[in-house]
């Protein structure tokens, strides 16, 4: 398969009955889709039926030439894992009902490993932040604290915390990548 | 595959948050959708998340935490020891196995600080370390200082000082309150560092 086809190309081959095109679409937007997964639902199992699920429809939908511009797959595809996140999020049911019809061969997890972090050297670039910028990171990092939350408590405007958070975020990854 | 417009680090954290408008995520998200530089990066950002965190749960980070964030972790299981001390007060403390999180709350009376930093001193008051300008507003009646507590888990008997400070308008240091803890070692582990 020529990986180098364009999305357009892609969808047009799908349409034509090409599995080597589907292969490739799934290899393609699996990892994008479970991210967004990961991002709604919180969870990685989920996230995995997530992808299942907005890649059977979409495979669906290219299959039957539904996509009437090609050039639009991705924003399809959004649409798409949005209205599964609801589905997901109403009821679990129906995945089993379509992994009956599809079969799981071609819905094997996709490839999706996380990058290394050293730890050690994230506790000390944590601890190398200004004092406002660290509580700030760890208070919102942990439990995912409102903005509200952590501007009441430093006394600042929402805008501002967002300043102090950004800083915060540019210098820890600067310390990570040992720039700092 | 090079991404020509690059989302920035923070905007991916502050997405990965759910701290974007609706109409910023709308935008991230078709991107994402078709990038996988950023995609990449995302996922950078979500194993730092999910390390801070990490840090936070297990106490090891020496810094000012709010109410907030102390009830959350009560909440969700981590035990909190907590020692409130008076201006110019003392306590005797001390740190388990079973605790993850240590806190020594300072009362204080911030009315007019515009800058406050803590002074963490020995016995003999000589500072050893500071934490300069540390995130409190002049409302506030009370600092909660979170020690690592890993540092604490393996700390010798001892007393620490702390010391609130402020600066007038000259530039003066000028003492807003003293705190002592007498630190007794109740687990197992050499008498001195």
């Amino acid at each position: 398969m020529n990986i180098e086809l364009n999305d357009v190309e892609l969808v047009l081959q799908i349409g034509a009955g090409d599995h080597a095109a589907e292969a490739e679409l799934f290899r393609r937007m699996a990892p994008r889709i479970r991210l967004y997964g990961l991002r709604h639902l919180r969870n990685e199992s989920a996230a995995e039926d997530l992808t299942q699920m907005v890649m059977i429809t979409t495979l669906e939908s290219l299959r039957a030439r539904r996509l009437r511009e090609p050039e639009k797959l991705a924003a399809f595809v959004l649409g798409t894992c949005r209205m599964t996140v609801m589905d997901l999020r109403r009821s679990t049911q129906r995945k089993e009902r379509i992994l009956e019809k599809f079969g799981t061969d071609l819905l094997k997890p996709a490839s999706f490993s996380m990058p290394p972090l050293d730890h050690d050297r994230l506790e000390r670039c944590v601890q190398n932040l200004r004092e406002r910028e660290r509580s700030v990171v760890v208070m919102t990092f942990y439990d995912e604290q409102t903005g509200a939350d952590v501007a009441n408590f430093l006394g600042v405007s929402e805008p501002n915390l967002r300043v102090i958070r950004h800083r915060a975020i540019h210098d820890l990854r600067k310390c990570m990548e040992g720039a700092a | 595959m090079n991404c020509m417009n690059p989302i920035d680090a923070a905007v991916l954290a502050d997405y990965w948050l759910a701290l974007l408008s609706s109409s910023e995520e709308d935008a991230l998200e078709l991107h994402l959708l078709d990038c996988d530089d950023c995609g990449q990066r995302l996922r950078e950002m979500i194993v730092l998340a999910d390390g801070v965190r990490k840090l936070a749960r297990e106490g090891s980070v020496r810094m000012i935490v709010s109410d907030v964030f102390l009830q959350r972790a009560a909440e969700g299981g981590v035990k909190v020891r907590e020692y409130l001390v008076p201006v110019g007060g003392s306590v005797e403390c001390t740190v388990t196995a079973e605790d993850n999180i240590l806190i020594g709350r300072l009362t204080a009376n911030l009315a007019g600080a515009d800058r406050v930093d803590i002074c963490i001193c020995n016995e003999n008051g000589v500072e050893q370390l500071r934490m300069p300008d540390i995130p409190v507003h002049s409302g506030t009646t009370s600092i909660a200082c979170q020690e690592s507590i890993r540092i604490m888990k393996a700390a010798p008997s001892s007393k620490m000082i702390m010391k609130l400070v402020t600066f007038d308008d000259k530039g003066s240091e000028q003492t807003l309150g003293e705190y002592a803890f007498n630190h007794t070692r109740s687990m197992p582990g050499p008498g001195a560092w």
